[in-house]
């Protein structure tokens, strides 16, 4: 009887047991993942930092009265509306990034070039819209790293920054605490959203790079597109750190 | 049926010349109007539109809401909202979903070291606010800190 089961089930897979990979990634996407990860910790880190400063603050700005700002709408009350739109743009440019990922799975080279170009006009048109809304902060709200410290600073530089309802008995009182909040606001804002920005650039030039690199064939000769997958991997975190950002900075 | 191949039997392109291991996996992908690509493309978009309405949802609370529903409240929806939208970017679109559970594993773990980051830094942030004698919240004007917190803390 015992001979009749010659055929089990196969032993249960033992990943860890040497001799092959147990992530079954190749080397480059498992190294970008480490590298996502400790880039995490340090948005991470910034981010924290920015909610312990907010929690030891006993008033902060309200993000509906600092952005509510339209290009050409002039002096419209709109809160979010402008932050929506790049938010938009950012989602969008994840969606045809990960068009050109699937593309260069099929070795599809035309259309994983027309996906990372509209991908690098997506991040373009995020960074326009950033350095709108710094030009706008600087220009016309004067607001930049380190403003917002002179004690003779007057109220009315910043008392529209605040909900009245929360804020008016500290702003009649104790302005210098409410100028206080508004420095660090705008330090923490220009210091992640810079940050953030900075990584859109990078990211903007990495696909510039693979886009001319699948234009010239290189990745058809080495028969995969794995370089636009890393690189996929990259462009999407920053698209996740957007997605912190904006709740970190424009709803809570 | 992903783009990830876990189940193919590609050990031997992980050895040596990692090189071949994509040319070698996806050499059977050819047709990209096929049912299986199409498929794909259509999970692609239903997240877009996903993340959209989510992003809209927040954006109407944040404007109409935000002032009208108690504060927790509504930063707990801000929150829950934001940790489903990440997921979803991670999971497909990072196609993180598609992987090996021992690779979810080793990028998600070292995630949690956040959830106790996020509770030491603010309460300590929270516990300075109400320790400093000079602090304005130490009267009536946050809403956390009721009236008499003035006597509560100072004793």
């Amino acid at each position: 009887m015992s001979h009749t089961t010659v055929v089990t089930s196969e032993p249960k897979e033992n990943l860890w047991a040497g001799g092959r990979s147990p992530y079954n990634l190749s080397y480059g996407k498992i190294m970008m993942w480490a590298f996502l990860l400790s880039d995490a910790l340090t948005f991470g880190a910034f981010l924290i930092s920015y909610g312990t400063t907010r929690f030891f603050s006993a008033v902060w700005p309200d993000p509906n009265a600092v952005f509510k700002s339209f290009p050409f709408m002039g002096h419209a009350d709109l809160p979010l509306l402008f932050v929506s739109l790049m938010t938009f743009i950012l989602i969008m440019s994840s969606v045809t990034m990960v068009l050109a990922v699937h593309a260069g799975h099929y070795n599809d080279k035309k259309s994983v070039a027309k996906w990372l170009l509209w991908t690098i006009i997506g991040g373009i048109c995020f960074l326009a819209c950033q350095a709108w809304e710094w030009t706008h902060l600087y220009g016309e709200v004067g607001a930049l790293w380190g403003g917002f410290t002179d004690p003779a600073t007057p109220v009315e530089k910043f008392h529209h920054f605040f909900n009245e309802h929360n804020a008016g008995h500290i702003l009649a009182t104790q302005p210098g605490v409410a100028m206080q909040a508004t420095h660090n606001f705008f330090n923490y804002f220009f210091t992640i959203t810079g940050f953030h920005g900075g990584h859109v650039t990078s990211g903007v030039v990495f696909n510039i790079l693979i886009l001319v690199n699948t234009v010239n064939g290189v990745y058809e000769r080495r028969g995969h597109y794995e370089m636009v997958e890393k690189i996929g991997l990259y462009w999407h975190f920053v698209d996740l750190v957007w997605v912190f950002v904006f709740t970190c900075f424009y709803l809570l | 049926m992903s783009g990830h191949h876990n189940s193919d039997n590609i050990q031997h392109l992980y050895e040596g010349d990692q090189s071949k291991l994509y040319s070698g996996v996806l050499s059977h992908h050819t047709d990209i109007n096929s049912p299986e690509s199409k498929a794909q493309v259509k999970k692609i978009w239903k997240v877009f539109w996903i993340l959209l309405i989510i992003t809209v949802v927040e954006v109407v609370i944040g404007m109409f809401f935000s002032h009208s529903m108690p504060k927790g409240l509504v930063n707990f929806f801000f929150l829950a909202l934001t940790i489903l939208k990440a997921g979803y970017i991670v999971s497909i679109f990072m196609h993180l979903g598609d992987e090996v559970r021992s690779f979810i594993s080793t990028v998600l773990i070292p995630l949690v070291l956040f959830v106790w980051f996020i509770i030491a830094f603010l309460s300590d942030g929270f516990f300075w606010l109400r320790m400093n004698n000079s602090s304005p919240a130490r009267g009536d004007t946050v809403k956390e800190a009721p009236a008499n917190a003035k006597h509560t803390n100072g004793h």
